[in-house]
């Protein structure tokens, strides 16, 4: 059993660890729901893959719409003030498409939900060093470029790598725990005053993976909800209990 | 590590639990039947919860434990746990109960599948390739699957083959006198027309001959449409429709939409052992669904 648990952590230290970063800079920019959203556009795209083309090319075709829902996020936050709104439609719009795309398939939504929700359970451990090698080049690529670039580039840059994180976090772990992972770690780290925020969203979320997992084990819950329940509830009681004013918003 | 030993020394400390044939079972029905023909000499273990839509089942981490334990695995198969036990199975990653293993028993293999295509080409699409995988509903098909549940016992472990025999008689003769009440309560059910939401009770249909005149979902896990709505609601005007049977696990508006309408009334059906209280045992869900479907 603790090889089933251990992968299991493993995984879900591999997605805090570049989506703390993600976490505290969607935070900043006040966009919270955009990885939802480009999850959703992936999905999208995976149905459009499904209905169309029974299943072929369904990984580029789900990389490119998230990509486009990236690019576009990154493009209306230079230009519009309304960037949360625009991004909740595009959630909306991606999940309906969905459905109405699947209502007409005979592949219906069994095929689909199998293809779209994944437990962190189950990911072969090859997979996770695959994600973990993805998600350092991606890390290198924003160290290097990220201080560099300006304006629209710096934007698009993060949108992105940020594309191509949630596509691949979205068939790993499932949109529920790569969306606590995301911002619950980075949102207590950032109502601590000491330290540097990437770093304390590192530990956090690590003590709580680690405390998430054992009492999925020892309670036989659910694991994947297990780790998004505990992660919110943290963040929850944290953002509770801190009295002092509005929180410092610095990544 | 003082985990593994403190597991290893308990392992060898309890040896009487260690003896007993190890089982999982994918669903509550087939735990049941098995506990039946097992009885004292194995120890059985479900899943899946009996009131859980058995297409979709939420993993947990005592799954893979109790995989990995198993000296046999009895499936539904018909495709039912596809959605869901792969991932599990290549996880536990236990030899005794692979794929083409002896300690691997799919049931749907010994009874006749209904809605089989004739042609598995990408345009039907990949639902259900084998044909219709709620067979167990059928009474008679129960005979059929706790007499492969006996031979896989002796097959696993020859010294119990009396034992299990006497116990496979035992329901069997049980099962049969069952089955002759059963059928004098249904006759007097036989060529109503029903309408189900999905496709669960095909079997049990057929077998006391009620029509089905459709259903009310298209596709699994999709919402009716309107159009669909509207085509049942001409379909049920032109002719006199007995029942809405509704399962216990899927939204029932559209289907208490159409029972208010045409003042039909809608029976929420058990599907499975534990789905409903009182269908507790393989015995006691049949006594249910009949009881609901003719109300006893």
């Amino acid at each position: 059993m603790i090889d089933i648990l251990l992968s299991a952590f493993a995984l879900s230290l591999v997605l805090l660890s570049i989506n703390s970063y993600f976490g505290l800079e969607i935070i900043r920019r006040g966009i919270i729901f955009t990885d939802l959203a480009i999850g959703q556009m992936a999905a999208l795209g995976a149905a459009i893959s499904l209905f169309f083309l029974e299943g072929s090319y369904l990984y580029p075709i789900s990389l490119f719409f998230s990509l486009l829902a990236g690019l576009i996020i990154a493009l209306i936050s230079q230009r519009s003030k309304n960037v949360e709104a625009f991004i909740g439609l595009m959630y909306a719009f991606g999940f309906a498409g969905v459905y109405i795309l699947l209502s007409k398939s005979y592949h219906g939504m069994e095929t689909f939900q199998k293809l779209m929700a994944a437990d962190i359970l189950f990911t072969p451990i090859g997979e996770i060093i695959k994600t973990a090698i993805l998600y350092a080049v991606l890390g290198v690529i924003l160290f290097v470029f990220q201080k560099r670039a300006r304006g629209v580039f710096k934007d698009m840059l993060f949108f992105i790598t940020f594309s191509i994180t949630v596509t691949s976090a979205v068939k790993l772990a499932g949109v529920l725990v790569l969306f606590a992972l995301l911002v619950a770690p980075a949102l207590i780290a950032l109502s601590i005053k000491r330290g540097i925020p990437l770093i304390n969203a590192w530990i956090i979320g690590t003590l709580i993976n680690l405390f998430s997992i054992a009492v999925s084990y020892r309670f036989d819950f659910p694991t994947g909800y297990t780790v998004v329940f505990f992660n919110a509830l943290a963040a929850l009681i944290v953002t509770v209990c801190v009295r002092n004013g509005k929180m410092p918003v610095k990544a | 590590m003082k985990k593994i030993i403190l597991a290893a020394f308990l392992l060898t400390a309890l040896p009487a639990l260690a003896e007993r044939l190890q089982i999982v079972t994918t669903y509550p029905y087939i735990a049941s039947i098995t506990e039946q023909i097992g009885q004292e000499r194995v120890r059985v273990h479900a899943l899946a919860g009996g009131q859980w839509d058995p297409h979709t089942i939420l993993p947990k981490p005592s799954f893979i434990a109790k995989l990995r334990r198993a000296d046999l695995l009895i499936i539904n198969g018909a495709q039912l746990e596809i959605g869901w036990l792969p991932p599990l199975m290549n996880q536990a990653n236990n030899p005794r109960i692979a794929v083409g293993s002896k300690g691997l028993l799919d049931l749907s293999r010994f009874v006749q599948l209904m809605d089989v295509p004739t042609s598995v080409s990408r345009a039907h699409g990949d639902i259900h390739p084998d044909g219709n995988p709620h067979y167990y509903l059928d009474p008679v098909n129960i005979p059929l699957l706790a007499k492969a549940i006996m031979d896989k016992l002796i097959e696993l472990d020859a010294t119990g083959a009396g034992y299990y025999r006497k116990n496979h008689a035992a329901f069997i003769q049980a099962w049969n006198e069952q089955l002759t009440v059963w059928d004098k309560k249904m006759a007097k059910l036989k060529g109503i027309t029903v309408i189900e939401y999905h496709k669960n009770l095909d079997y049990f249909l057929a077998r006391y001959e009620i029509k089905l005149m459709d259903t009310v979902e298209m596709l699994p896990g999709i919402p009716p449409t309107s159009k669909h709505i509207a085509a049942l609601e001409e379909k049920i005007a032109g002719c006199k429709v007995c029942y809405i049977l509704q399962d216990i696990y899927n939204p029932d508006e559209a289907s208490r939409h159409l029972a208010t309408k045409f003042n039909i009334p809608m029976v929420k059906m058990p599907h499975d052992v534990g789905s409903v209280p009182g269908a507790e045992g393989i015995f006691a869900l049949f006594e249910e669904i009949i009881r609901r479907i003719t109300h006893d």
